[in-house]
Parts: C-alpha cells; structure tokens; sequence
C-alpha cells in the first residue's frame, strides 16, 4: 500500500466539502479569484487557483454565489458575492460545522476534555 | 512571446467548455495569469519561462478543462442503463454472428457448384464486420436515446414512491426479451443475407424459394426498420421488467409502426418468387381450392399472419397493463 497516496487522497476529500464553506464564509464581502486565493492563503488554506477559478463558478450555477464583471479598472476582473440564498446555507452549514468539528475532535483527542 | 503562449493556453483550456461560458472563462484566466505573473516579477518584464511556471502552476490545459467541466453529465450512456446496453449489445452481436454464419452456409449449400470458398469466407467476413458496425450503432443510438430522456427521473423520489415488488406474473421474463431479440435479429440477418432459406419442396423434387431475392434486397431498409422497432420494444421491456405505461406505449406504438412496414412491404407484388406461386398454387389445384388460393396469394397470407401477431401482441400487452399496473 501507498500510505502517502491515501493519506493525499483522504485530505482532499476532508478538504473539498470544507472549501466551498470557506469561499461562502469569505465571500460575504465580494472578492475576485485571485484576491481569495490569497486570502485564504494567508490564513493557513492553501488553495489552487485551478480548484478555486472552477468551485466558484459552479457554486454561481447553483444559485449560492453571484457575480459581476469590474471593467473600470485596468484589468477587467470578475467579483464574486454571497447570495441571500448563500447566506442561508452558509449559516445552516457553519452551525454544522461547529457541532460536527467539535464531536470529531473530542473523538481524536479524548484527553483534551 | 508571453501574450502568445497564455493566449495559446487559454484557448486549449477552453474551447471544449459549453459555447456561452466559453468567453466569460478566457476573460478571468487572462486576468488571472497576469496576476500571477504581477505577483511573480512585480514590475519586471515576464519572460517566456516565467510564463511556463504560471501555466504548470495552473496544472494542463486538459486538468484545468476537467475542472471547469466538473463531473456534470458528460456521458452518452449512463450507470443507470450500461449493463443492460452490454447485455443487449452483446445479444445482438451473437445474434447477427450466429444468423449471418447459418446464412453463410445455407447460401453456400444452395449456391452448389457455384461455391468458391475463399471468396464465400471474404463476404462472411465482411458480412460480420459491417453488420457489427450496424448493430453497434443501432444499439448504442437507442440506449442514448432512453439515456436522454431519462436524465431527471430519479430527482425527488421518496419512500412512498418505490414502486411495490412485483408478484411473478406481473414480471416480464427476461428470457422472453431475449428470444425477442435474438428472433428479430435472426430475422433481419436471415432475410438480407439468404431469403433463399425459406424453400418449399416441389413434385419433381426441385426446390423452389419462396421470395425473389432481389426485391427483398432492394428493400432491406423496411426489414431493417421492421427489427429496429421489435428490439426497441423488447429492451424497453427488458429494463422495465414488468408492464408499466411506458412498456405499453412502446409495445402498442412499436407494434403499429411494424404492421405499416409489414403492409408496405408485402404489399410489392413482386416480393413472391412468381416460380413459387405459379407452381406451388398448380399442385394444389385439383385438390382444394383453399390451399391453391393460399398459395397463389402467398404474400397476403403471410401479411395476415404477421399482422395478427403484432394485434394479439398489442393486446396481450394492453390487457396485462390494466391488470397489473392500472388497478392501483
């Protein structure tokens, strides 16, 4: 057995589902790609921009984020943000999260009572 | 050239994505590499290999593609219907092979001294890879087609929406489906390759065929269309397993649809072999006159037999239907 491509492959299925929390959670504001790459990086979240640049854009498809292209500038850029229906989700989702990462870690970590 | 090769880059990424998202994903990438590029020689001016560490960053053209597309539908037969498209497939093509084989040899037996054997073993073969290729297409178009159809079915389905099990006699037996196939398979091979098949024996101890050969040639594209309609009821059948509305929809449309190629058909007086009718209709006629006249409109008997069976199959079906799947 590969231990190091499973453990690769375990984090990535640990991370998907807590990703699309972050990018919700830190769209409330609205962000271009790039911006929130480096956001998230900064706050220990490696992310690719070739996982993000799709995530949002499909997060868009379903109604959870919305967008609007900036062309004053420079650079055109395109601005993601939170829909109302985002908001609902994020919140639901976080309340989840809390309880869920909280009974996970008690579980790792007994001693840490 | 920088602006080339991203330009190049972009291009490959995106010109396989779905038409109207296709600009709106160039226009962020371009954004998106400058950026990286920005952040990786400030204000220096990006060389050629600066821009290849961004692209690799950015994964190939292929992987970025694989993300934007996602895992979406992008299938032409789905989980849901690919093990009975491999059972129906793999029934057709033992079918066509089995049917063109026996043909092969019949045509060979009556052919007699005609016969040169590397020539008859070159149009099997080639017999058998055409007819692959067109079974092929022809099945994999039909499970394409249900798997269109069929994309939203299983949305929003709760419990109380299972369908109850079947008793045994509300079941369609799969081997039922199965001989379905082979006998319209068999038909078709049989019919384009070696009409001569169907022979009838006379007095003086010639043998006589049934149909003229060559209009049954000329019009394989009925006989083609008369088994495409058989092997469509019959896999509906087969994926539904007991008679649901769609089974009878499909049975009754399916049968109505064969029954206007069989009139077609049968309605060219020239399909009978006019030796056949002539000499088959004379040794009855001292006899009895009843066989003499089946004889000599041999085309319209076997028209009436085809079209009571496609009737009693409608039928069988209709009633079954509203026995088994209406009363609820």
């Amino acid at each position: 057995m590969n231990i190091d491509e499973v453990v690769s492959g375990l984090i990535l299925e640990l991370r998907r589902g807590t990703l699309i929390l972050l990018v919700l959670n830190q769209l409330q504001e609205p962000k271009y790609g790039y911006n929130l790459v480096k956001e998230l990086q900064e706050h220990g979240i490696p992310i690719e921009a070739n996982t993000l640049y799709p995530l949002m854009r499909r997060l868009e498809t379903q109604g959870l984020l919305a967008s609007e292209w900036d062309t004053a500038e420079a650079k055109p850029r395109k601005y993601y943000k939170i829909t109302q229906d985002g908001e609902q989700v994020l919140q639901k989702v976080k309340e989840n999260w809390k309880t869920f990462s909280a009974n996970v870690n008690q579980l790792l970590e007994p001693e840490v009572e | 050239m920088k602006s080339d090769l991203t330009e190049r880059y972009i291009y490959a990424v995106t010109k396989k994505l779905p038409y109207k998202t296709r600009e709106d994903v160039a226009r962020e990438l371009r954004t998106l590499i400058d950026d990286m590029l920005k952040e990786r020689c400030g204000d220096m001016m990006p060389t050629d290999k600066d821009v290849k560490v961004v692209l690799t960053e950015l994964g190939t053209p292929t992987e970025l593609y694989e993300q934007y597309a996602g895992d979406g539908k992008r299938c032409l037969i789905g989980p849901n219907y690919y093990n009975t498209y491999l059972f129906v497939l793999k029934l057709v093509l033992i079918c066509e092979t089995v049917g063109l084989t026996v043909a092969a040899i019949v045509s060979a037996v009556v052919n007699g001294q005609d016969f040169i054997w590397y020539q008859a073993i070159m149009q099997w073969v080639g017999m058998l890879f055409s007819g692959a290729i067109s079974a092929f297409g022809f099945v994999t178009a039909l499970f394409a087609f249900f798997e269109y159809k069929e994309i939203s079915l299983d949305t929003n389905s709760s419990f109380d929406d299972l369908p109850p099990v079947p008793k045994k006699e509300e079941t369609i037996s799969k081997g039922e489906s199965i001989f379905g196939i082979a006998i319209s398979v068999i038909f078709l091979v049989v019919f384009l390759i070696c009409p001569e098949i169907f022979m009838c024996g006379v007095v003086d101890g010639k043998m006589v065929p049934i149909f003229s050969t060559q209009v049954i040639r000329n019009t394989w594209y009925i006989l083609f269309v008369f088994s495409a309609l058989g092997i469509t009821g019959e896999v509906v059948k087969l994926l539904d397993g007991k008679y649901t509305k769609r089974v009878m929809l499909t049975t009754v449309i399916t049968d109505v649809l064969s029954a206007i190629c069989a009139v077609w058909w049968l309605s060219n007086k020239n399909i009978i072999n006019p030796e056949f009718a002539s000499r088959v209709g004379a040794l009855f006629e001292g006899d009895s006159a009843f066989l003499a006249n089946m004889f000599a409109n041999f085309q319209y008997f076997f028209m009436g037999v085809i079209l009571f069976a496609l009737l009693l199959d409608c039928v069988v079906t209709f009633v079954k239907w509203m026995k088994y799947s209406v009363e609820k």
